[in-house]
C-alpha cells in the first residue's frame, strides 16, 4: 500500500509538471512573441507565433497563434503567407466569433493582396455562414472590394443598407447617398473610350484616335509627322526621286500611319485604366471616411 | 505511512518550482530568446533543445518557410561538435531550395563523411557547384568520393562526372565516363541515354564563326544573319541596306556624286551596311552562345533528375 501511494503520487507529479509545462511553454512563446510583435520585430514573432501553433495541442490556441501571426505578417506586408497560414484554421469549430475572424481576415489578406475575386467569395461565405453582421469593418471591406471591381450599383445598394446600421435619422441616410452621388457623377463616373473605336479614327483621320482617346497632344504630333513625311515624299518624287521619294517619305509615313492606330488604342486602354484608378481611390477614401465616422 | 509524510511534502514543494518554470530563456546573437525546458549550456545548446530546433526547423522547412527555418539555423549553436554535420547538411539544403547554389555548395560539402546524408551532401554540393560553372570544383569534390563499384551510387558518380565532362566540352573525358554507363538502374537510365544525344549533338554542331557571317553579309546583306539561323533578321537588314542604297543610287543619277544630297545618303547607306556586317558577326556568336546555353541547361538537367530520384 505504501509503495503504491508513493508510485502513485510520484507519477501524479511527473504528469502535473510535464503538462503544465507543456502549457507554459506555449503561453511564453505566445507572450515572447507578442512583445517582439509589439518592438515591431515582425518577422521573429511570426516565427515565435508559428512555434506556439506547432508546440500547442488545444485548438483554440492554435487559432489564436494562427491569427497573431497573420497581423505579423500583415505588418510585413505578406498578405498571401497570412490568407494561406490562416486557411489551416478554417476547420476550426470552437468558437463562432473566431471562425468569423478567420474568415474576415482571410478576406482581408486577400484584398489587400489584389485578389479581389477571393476576398468577394470569402466575404459570401461569412453572409453564407453568419448572415449579414452589423460589423463596420465588414461594411467597409466589402465596399471596398466593390470599389475594386467597379460594381458602383452594387456599392450604392451596399452604401444604403451601410447607412441604415449607421444613422436613425433618415436625413443623415440621405446625405450619405447623395455625398456617394455627387462623388459618382459630379467628380466623373470615368468615361470609358473604346480603344477599338480610337484605332478606327486614327485610321480615317491621324491623331484623331488619340485626340478620343484623351491625349491630343499625341493625336497633333502624329498628325504632323504623317503629314512632313508626305510632303517628302512629294518633294522628292516631284524633284524626280522617285526611289528616294518612296523610302525617305512614304517608309516613314507607313510607319507613323500604322504606329499611329497602335498608338491610339494603347493610349485608350492606358487612359481608362488611370481615370478608374483615380476614380477608384477617390472612392476608396470616401468609404474610409465612412467607417471614421462610424467609429466616432 | 510515515515515508509518505516524508515524500508528500517534498511534492508539494517541488510543485511550484515545476509550475513556476523550471526553465531558462536565453538570448542567441539575433537577440532572439530561445526558450527550452532544459537548461542552455554554458557552451551552447543541450541535446534536448537542439533535438526539438531541428524538430521545428524542419517542420517549418516542410512548410516551405524557407527564410524562416535559415534564421533559426543561423542562430543554433550546438555544444558540442554531434550537431554540426546536420546543421551543415540542413542550411545547405535549405540553401538549394532557396536556389543559393553556391552558398549551399560550401555547407552541403562541410559534410563530414561520417554523416549518413555524407553521400547526398556531397553528389548535391558537387551538382550545385557545376551549375555555378566551377566544373572543376565539382569534378574534384566528385573524384575525391570513394564508393563501391558496381553500386548505384558509384554509376550516379559516373554519370555526374560525364556530365561535367560535356559541360567542359571534354568529348575525350566523357567518353572514358561514358563506357560504364549500364543503364540497369532505372532512377538514371533515361539520363544516361539522354547524356549521350548530347553528346553527339554537342560533337557534330556545327561550329560557326562569326568571321564567316560578316564576309557573307559583305557579299550579300543579310545573308550573315541567315547563317546565324536568324533569317527574319537578315530579311529586314538585306531590305533596310537596299533600299537606302536604291536611295543613293537615285540620288547619284539625278544630282551626280558631289551632290551634298548624294555624299548624306550614300554615307547612311555605308553606316548601315558596314553595321549590318557587325551584326552579322554578333548574330553568329549570339547563336553560338544560345545553344551553348541550351545544351548545358539539358546536361544540368540531366545530372540534376537522378540525384532527386535516387536521395528523395
Amino acid at each position: 500500500m505504501k509503495w503504491t501511494s508513493v508510485f502513485c503520487l510520484t507519477c501524479t507529479f511527473l504528469c502535473a509538471t510535464l503538462s503544465t509545462e507543456k502549457v507554459h511553454g506555449r503561453d511564453q512563446w505566445f507572450q515572447k512573441a507578442d512583445s517582439l510583435y509589439v518592438a515591431g520585430a515582425w518577422f521573429e514573432a511570426s516565427i515565435a507565433y508559428e512555434r506556439s501553433y506547432y508546440l500547442s495541442e488545444n485548438a483554440l490556441q492554435r487559432v489564436l497563434a494562427n491569427l497573431a501571426k497573420a497581423e505579423a505578417l500583415k505588418q510585413m506586408g505578406e498578405y498571401s503567407k497570412a490568407h494561406d497560414d490562416l486557411q489551416r484554421s478554417l476547420a476550426f469549430r470552437g468558437s463562432e466569433s473566431l471562425r468569423l475572424e478567420v474568415l474576415y481576415q482571410m478576406a482581408l489578406c486577400a484584398y489587400m493582396d489584389g485578389d479581389d475575386a477571393t476576398a468577394r467569395s470569402l466575404l459570401l461565405q461569412i453572409l453564407h455562414q453568419f448572415g449579414p453582421i452589423p460589423q463596420q469593418r465588414i461594411f467597409l471591406l466589402k465596399g471596398l472590394v466593390m470599389v475594386d471591381q467597379a460594381r458602383w450599383d452594387d456599392l450604392r445598394q451596399h452604401l444604403e443598407v451601410w447607412a441604415d446600421e449607421l444613422y436613425d435619422d433618415n436625413a443623415a441616410k440621405d446625405s450619405l447617398l447623395t455625398a456617394f452621388d455627387v462623388l459618382k457623377m459630379g467628380d466623373g463616373l470615368p468615361r470609358v473610350r473604346d480603344p477599338e473605336r480610337a484605332r478606327l479614327w486614327s485610321a480615317i483621320i491621324p491623331g484623331s484616335g488619340q485626340a478620343f482617346a484623351g491625349s491630343p497632344g499625341w493625336g497633333a504630333l502624329n498628325a504632323i509627322s504623317q503629314l512632313a513625311a508626305l510632303t517628302g515624299f512629294g518633294l522628292l518624287a516631284w524633284n524626280g526621286y522617285y526611289i528616294a521619294g518612296v523610302v525617305a517619305g512614304l517608309g516613314p509615313f507607313q510607319s507613323f500611319y500604322f504606329g499611329g492606330i497602335r498608338q491610339a488604342g494603347e493610349l485608350a486602354e492606358q487612359n481608362n485604366s488611370s481615370r478608374l484608378e483615380r476614380f477608384q481611390t477617390a472612392m476608396g477614401e470616401f468609404l474610409l471616411d465612412v467607417a471614421r465616422q462610424s467609429d466616432q | 505511512m510515515r515515508f509518505q509524510l516524508l515524500v508528500l511534502p517534498l511534492i508539494l514543494c517541488m510543485m511550484p518550482m515545476a509550475l513556476s518554470g523550471n526553465t531558462t530563456l536565453s538570448l542567441d546573437k539575433s537577440g532572439f530568446e530561445v526558450f527550452s525546458d532544459m537548461p542552455v549550456d554554458s557552451v551552447g545548446y543541450s541535446d534536448l533543445q537542439m533535438r526539438e530546433e531541428m524538430d521545428f526547423i524542419l517542420y517549418l522547412v516542410g512548410r516551405g518557410d524557407l527564410d524562416e527555418g535559415l534564421f533559426l539555423l543561423e542562430g543554433l549553436r550546438p555544444a558540442g561538435e554531434k550537431w554540426r554535420d546536420s546543421l551543415n547538411y540542413l542550411t545547405g539544403w535549405v540553401l538549394y531550395r532557396q536556389k543559393n547554389l553556391d552558398a549551399s555548395a560550401g555547407f552541403l560539402l562541410s559534410v563530414s563523411c561520417e554523416s549518413p546524408v555524407y553521400h547526398k551532401s556531397h553528389f548535391f554540393g558537387a551538382y550545385n557547384l557545376a551549375h555555378t560553372g566551377d566544373h572543376a570544383g565539382a569534378g574534384a569534390v566528385l573524384s575525391s568520393m570513394s564508393l563501391e563499384r558496381g553500386k548505384m551510387l558509384a554509376a550516379m558518380k559516373r554519370l555526374q562526372l560525364g556530365g561535367l565532362a560535356l559541360l567542359a566540352r571534354d568529348f575525350d573525358g566523357y567518353s572514358v565516363q561514358a563506357r560504364h554507363f549500364s543503364g540497369q538502374y532505372h532512377v538514371m537510365a533515361a539520363e544516361e541515354r539522354r547524356m549521350e544525344q548530347h553528346h553527339a549533338g554537342l560533337r557534330d554542331a556545327p561550329g560557326k564563326s562569326p568571321w564567316i557571317g560578316g564576309l557573307l553579309s559583305a557579299a550579300v546583306p543579310g545573308l550573315g544573319r541567315v547563317y546565324a539561323g536568324k533569317s527574319a533578321e537578315g530579311i529586314v537588314g538585306f531590305l533596310y541596306v537596299a533600299a537606302l542604297g536604291l536611295t543613293s543610287y537615285d540620288i547619284y543619277r539625278g544630282t551626280g556624286a558631289r551632290n551634298p544630297l548624294f555624299i548624306l545618303s550614300a554615307s547612311v547607306t555605308g553606316v548601315f551596311y558596314v553595321g549590318n556586317i557587325l551584326g552579322s558577326a554578333t548574330a553568329v556568336r549570339r547563336t553560338n552562345k544560345e545553344f551553348n546555353h541550351e545544351m548545358d541547361q539539358r546536361i544540368l538537367f540531366d545530372m540534376h533528375i537522378p540525384l532527386r530520384n535516387a536521395f528523395n
